[in-house]
C-alpha cells in the first residue's frame, strides 16, 4: 500500500517513513501562535511574565489567565491552546496535593513537571472509545513551570514542557509568538547572581520588546514564586513598570 | 415456643453457642525504645520473639532500617510487621526513583501513618516507632498506634515492655508538654553516651520483669556520620 506523505498526518500515533509524529510537530507549531511567556529564575525565586492579548476594548483584562497556582510553591505559565492548559494543570493539582497527602511535604517541581508530561504522551489512547478519557490528540500547549524545592540543595527551579511531552531546565526561557525574538533577548541580559527585582525587570523589559501593544498594567501578568505563589496586583505590575 | 426477643445464649440443639476458637492476631512480643537528641537519634529493640509462654526465637529483629538515617522499628504481630515492612521498603524504592531523593523522616512518618490507617477496619496489630535525623539533623522519632494516629515525639517506648519502660523515659528526660506557653524544648540535651546508657539500663530492667523482653537489645545510633549497631545481651530465662 503506497501513502503518500500527507497520510502521515492523520493517525496521531503513526510515524512518518523517516521517523517523525507529524501531529506532534503540529502540536508544537500551535505554541508559536500563542502569546509569549517568559521565566527568568534568580536565587532568591522565578518570575513568570505573560503577555495578554486584550483583543477588544469591552474584554474584561482580569478574565485571561495565563498563569495559575498549581500548589504554593509551583505557578504555571502557559502558552497556546490556553483551554488545553486547564486539564494539565488540574491534573498538576491533584498530583501536588496527593503528594502532601501522602508524604505531608511539598512535592518537588520535577516530579510534578515530570508528572504533566506523563499526561501530554497520553494522546490516542482508547481511539474507540470516546467515553473512556482518552485523549484524540496532542495537547496544544506548552508551560513554564515555575517552582521552589524544599530539601537541602534545592531552592528556585524553572522548567518548560512541550506537547511532545519532553522537558528541560531553565535559567531563563521564553515559549510563545515572541520566544525567538526574547530567548536572544534572555541570553543578554541574564546573569545568575539576578535580584529578584532585577529579574522581575528583565522579564517585563524583554516581554516588552516582543509585544506588539504598549505594556499596561492590565495586558500583562506577572507571578513569582519566592519561594511561594503570587500573582501580581495592578499596582504591583504599575510599579514594575516604573522601574523599566 | 415462646416468642423470644433477645438472642438466645444456646443453639437450638441446647448446646452452648461455639464461639470462634481461631485469631487471625497473635502477639509476639517485643519492646522498642527510641530517643531524639539534638544531633543523634537513639533506636533499640529487644530480640526475642514469643507466643504465650513459649520462645518461638531469641534473634529476631523489629527493625526496618531504611537507610543509615532513618529506621523503622515495629512491635506487635510479626507476621504483619513483616507485611509492612516489605510494603514500606518497596514505597521507599520507589519514592526514590520517582523523585530522585532519599526520603525524609517526615515524609515516611506520614506514609507509614497513611500506609496503617488504610487498614483502619482490619488493621496491622504492630506498633511502630519511625525514628531518625530530620533535614536540620536534629533526631526525629514518631509515635504510633496501630491504626496510624502518630505524633512527633522527643522518645517514646512501644510494646510489651511499653509500661514498664515510658515511665522512666518521662521521668529521666522531662518532655515539656507541647501545650505550655511560652514553648519548651521537648527534645533531651542528653549527651549521645548517657542516652545508650539510659536506653541499655532501661532494657536490663524490662528484661527482669516482662516475659516478653529478653535475649538481647539490638542499639541503632544514628548520627550524621551514619549508622552504628551494638548489641547487649540481656537474660534469657
Amino acid at each position: 500500500m503506497f501513502l503518500t506523505r500527507s497520510e502521515y498526518d492523520r493517525g496521531v500515533n503513526t510515524f512518518s517513513p523517516e521517523g517523525r509524529l507529524f501531529q506532534v510537530e503540529y502540536a508544537v507549531e500551535a505554541i508559536k501562535l500563542g502569546s509569549t511567556a517568559i521565566g527568568v529564575k534568580t536565587k532568591d525565586g522565578v518570575v513568570l511574565a505573560v503577555e495578554k492579548r486584550v483583543t477588544s476594548q469591552l474584554l474584561e483584562p482580569s478574565s485571561i489567565e495565563k498563569v495559575a497556582e498549581v500548589d504554593e510553591h509551583i505557578g504555571v505559565a502557559m502558552s497556546g491552546l490556553t483551554a488545553d492548559a486547564r486539564t494539565l494543570i488540574e491534573h498538576a493539582r491533584v498530583e501536588t496535593q496527593q503528594h502532601r497527602f501522602s508524604y505531608n511535604e511539598p512535592m518537588p517541581v520535577e516530579s510534578c513537571t515530570q508528572a504533566l508530561c506523563d499526561l501530554a504522551l497520553r494522546f490516542g489512547e482508547n481511539d474507540d472509545d470516546e467515553e473512556s478519557g482518552g485523549m484524540s490528540r496532542p495537547f496544544g500547549v506548552a508551560l513554564l513551570i515555575a517552582g521552589w524545592n524544599e530539601a537541602e540543595g534545592g531552592g528556585a527551579v524553572l522548567y518548560q514542557t512541550d506537547p511532545s511531552g519532553t522537558f528541560a531546565k531553565f535559567s531563563a526561557k521564553a515559549i510563545g509568538s515572541g520566544s525567538e525574538g526574547a530567548q536572544t533577548a534572555l541570553q543578554e541580559g541574564y546573569r545568575p547572581d539576578l535580584t529578584l527585582a532585577e529579574a522581575e525587570v528583565l522579564a517585563l523589559a524583554t516581554l516588552k520588546q516582543v509585544m506588539e501593544e504598549k505594556v499596561t498594567a492590565s495586558n500583562v501578568d506577572i507571578a513569582k514564586v519566592a519561594p511561594r505563589y503570587h500573582l501580581y496586583t495592578q499596582a504591583e505590575i504599575e510599579a514594575v513598570i516604573e522601574r523599566l | 415456643m415462646a416468642y423470644q426477643m433477645a438472642t438466645p445464649a444456646h443453639s437450638a440443639h441446647g448446646a452452648p453457642r461455639a464461639h470462634p476458637s481461631w485469631s487471625p492476631y497473635d502477639n509476639n512480643g517485643g519492646t522498642c525504645v527510641a530517643v531524639a537528641g539534638q544531633d543523634y537519634c537513639v533506636v533499640a529493640a529487644s530480640t526475642r520473639m514469643s507466643t504465650g509462654f513459649s520462645i518461638l526465637k531469641r534473634d529476631s529483629s523489629l527493625f526496618l532500617q531504611l537507610s543509615d538515617q532513618l529506621v523503622i522499628v515495629t512491635a506487635g504481630f510479626q507476621a504483619d510487621s513483616r507485611t509492612l515492612h516489605k510494603t514500606l521498603q518497596t514505597r521507599y524504592v520507589q519514592y526514590q526513583f520517582a523523585h530522585r531523593r532519599p526520603m525524609s523522616v517526615g515524609a515516611m512518618a506520614q506514609l507509614l501513618g497513611n500506609t496503617l490507617y488504610y487498614k483502619r477496619f482490619f488493621p496491622y496489630y504492630t506498633f511502630n516507632l519511625c525514628a531518625g535525623l530530620d533535614a536540620e539533623g536534629k533526631g526525629a522519632v514518631y509515635t504510633y498506634d496501630a491504626v496510624g494516629s502518630h505524633e512527633r515525639v522527643g522518645f517514646s517506648c512501644q510494646g510489651s515492655g511499653k509500661d514498664l519502660i515510658q515511665p522512666v523515659l518521662d521521668n529521666q528526660l522531662k518532655a515539656a508538654s507541647p501545650l505550655v506557653l511560652p514553648p519548651e524544648e521537648w527534645m533531651t540535651s542528653l549527651p549521645l553516651a548517657e542516652a545508650v546508657d539510659l536506653v541499655k539500663d532501661a532494657f536490663v530492667s524490662a528484661g527482669e520483669r516482662d516475659i516478653y523482653t529478653g535475649d538481647a537489645v539490638e542499639i541503632l545510633i544514628i548520627t550524621k556520620e551514619g549508622t552504628r549497631k551494638e548489641v547487649i545481651p540481656l537474660k534469657k530465662d
